[in-house]
């Protein structure tokens, strides 16, 4: 193998991606300096790539531009075959019936028309472009508004005298000293809040749930609220209405579920801490 | 550099675009209009597909149309045959309009690459018209695994390149540059083997 072809064989690997234009930078260019050098097989390579490529075309829902397009394409084509026409004519025949400077503000009135209706275009791409932006802004605000109200209704559980202070260390033997302790605070008037850092985040399918285990004897858990955590494995919960109180439950435990949470427990819980009145 | 530019079994509808192509030339008008009712709506469609934007579309069908009114001599038979150049015309029209301002378009400016490359026509291409070959390109398509399919359809209609592909997809680059070369090389197949 000489040595061009020992460049030509991984060039000609790149030859589709070349035509495509999804190579990288580097690749790019290592074929751009590749084909300066003149290759004949790569540059018939190259151009039935481009062939393939346009075939992808295809690929694109049946779509049909305006008449109106159409329209205004037509005009502006046959006013500007009519201009040089008109020109020519006023040369060879002076009695021309059609003055010169009736075409010429013919082009002028339609130049104007065009770019009235190009003007309009942009303005309504503009102005449609504006509301776009300020939906966004307005659902942005709403977005905060409802963050500072939960963390309001938070910071009134955490200073209320009447919460109380519970601790749920992780469950599993094993995995006491892997996991963190999460903390929960529960006001028997504003609510529960729920919050730890450092957690593995569980799979895209899977999710974590807080249930209240009820003091009844035999009382099945209730559930309550499902959460993630974040990137980091931080998360808060509030969970505004509990369903039930706390002097009926003698503990709060989190268990992993399905995505969207289960009206029963499905694993044995991951955390567990243990209500206790005042 | 010349390409000799193989002519298809299906010639007449290539020579009929070429002729018409020369009556620009002459500013024939109703030679464009021709032209525009033949190619229109694929060139519409592709736009479309790539910006997702009818008026945007709109205006980019419009821009290539009438550079191909106004400079109609800059297509030369000898750069291949007249619908892919058109359509490479329009997807970079397109992609410089969805990029705008990116590095793309400033390599496009820096090159100042106007025109579509040379394009040929591989030689089994003679045996489909146009319509067989728009079925088998969809059929040929929806073979391939979705994330192939999907790979290929990021780099051709959203310009995306191998990185930023892998990058969309969440795969590895390696597994992306295979999947867009033997994904084409599938569709050149399943075009040269068409029934």
């Amino acid at each position: 193998m000489s040595s061009s072809d020992q460049i030509r064989d991984p060039i000609r690997e790149l030859i589709e991606a070349y035509a495509l234009g999804s190579l990288d930078p580097e690749e790019r260019a290592a074929v751009d300096a590749h084909l300066a050098t003149g290759c004949a097989e790569c540059t018939k390579a190259l151009a039935e790539s481009h062939w393939l490529v346009s075939q992808l075309a295809y690929l694109t829902p049946e779509s049909a531009p305006s008449d109106m397009l159409r329209a205004r394409l037509m005009q502006t084509v046959r006013a500007e075959a009519a201009a040089p026409k008109s020109q020519t004519s006023a040369s060879s025949t002076p009695k021309s019936t059609v003055p010169l400077w009736i075409w010429s503000a013919a082009a002028a009135a339609l130049l104007f028309a065009l770019y009235n209706a190009h003007e309009m275009r942009s303005l309504q791409e503009k102005i449609h472009q504006m509301n776009v932006t300020l939906s966004q802004q307005f659902q942005l605000q709403q977005a905060s508004a409802q963050q500072l109200v939960i963390a309001r209704r938070e910071a009134a559980i955490l200073i209320d005298p009447k919460s109380l202070k519970i601790a749920m260390p992780a469950a599993k033997p094993g995995a006491k000293n892997d996991l963190p302790v999460l903390q929960a605070t529960w006001s028997p008037n504003l609510g529960l809040v729920v919050s730890g850092h450092n957690l593995p985040v569980p799979s895209v399918t899977r999710t974590l749930q807080l249930w209240l285990i009820p003091k009844t004897p035999g009382g099945k858990p209730v559930p309550s609220l499902t959460l993630r955590p974040d990137a980091n494995g931080s998360f808060e919960l509030l969970v505004a209405s509990p369903p039930d109180l706390p002097n009926a439950t003698k503990a709060l435990a989190i268990t992993e579920e399905p995505q969207g949470g289960s009206s029963q427990p499905t694993t044995t819980p991951i955390w567990v801490g243990a209500v206790a009145g005042k | 550099m010349f390409l000799a530019v193989f002519t298809p079994a299906d010639s007449s509808e290539v020579s009929r675009d070429a002729a018409l192509v020369r009556r620009l030339l002459q500013r024939d008008v109703s030679a464009f209009e021709e032209l525009y009712d033949r190619h229109s709506r694929l060139v519409y469609a592709l736009v479309l597909r790539i910006l997702q934007q009818a008026t945007t579309a709109e205006e980019i069908v419009q821009d290539v149309f009438l550079q191909l009114w106004r400079n109609a001599s800059q297509y030369d038979r000898s750069r291949g045959p007249f619908v892919p150049w058109l359509l490479t015309l329009a997807r970079n029209r397109a992609l410089d309009q969805l990029r705008l301002k990116s590095e793309r378009q400033r390599r496009r400016e820096e090159q100042a690459e106007e025109l579509p490359p040379v394009i040929a026509i591989p030689d089994f291409e003679g045996a489909l018209d146009e319509k067989r070959r728009a079925v088998r390109v969809r059929e040929v398509m929806s073979s391939l695994n979705p994330q192939q399919k999907r790979a290929i359809e990021l780099a051709y209609f959203d310009g995306l390149t191998h990185t930023e592909i892998a990058n969309a997809l969440n795969e590895p680059l390696g597994t992306v540059k295979s999947w867009i070369r033997n994904g084409l090389l599938r569709l050149k197949e399943g075009l040269q083997t068409a029934p």
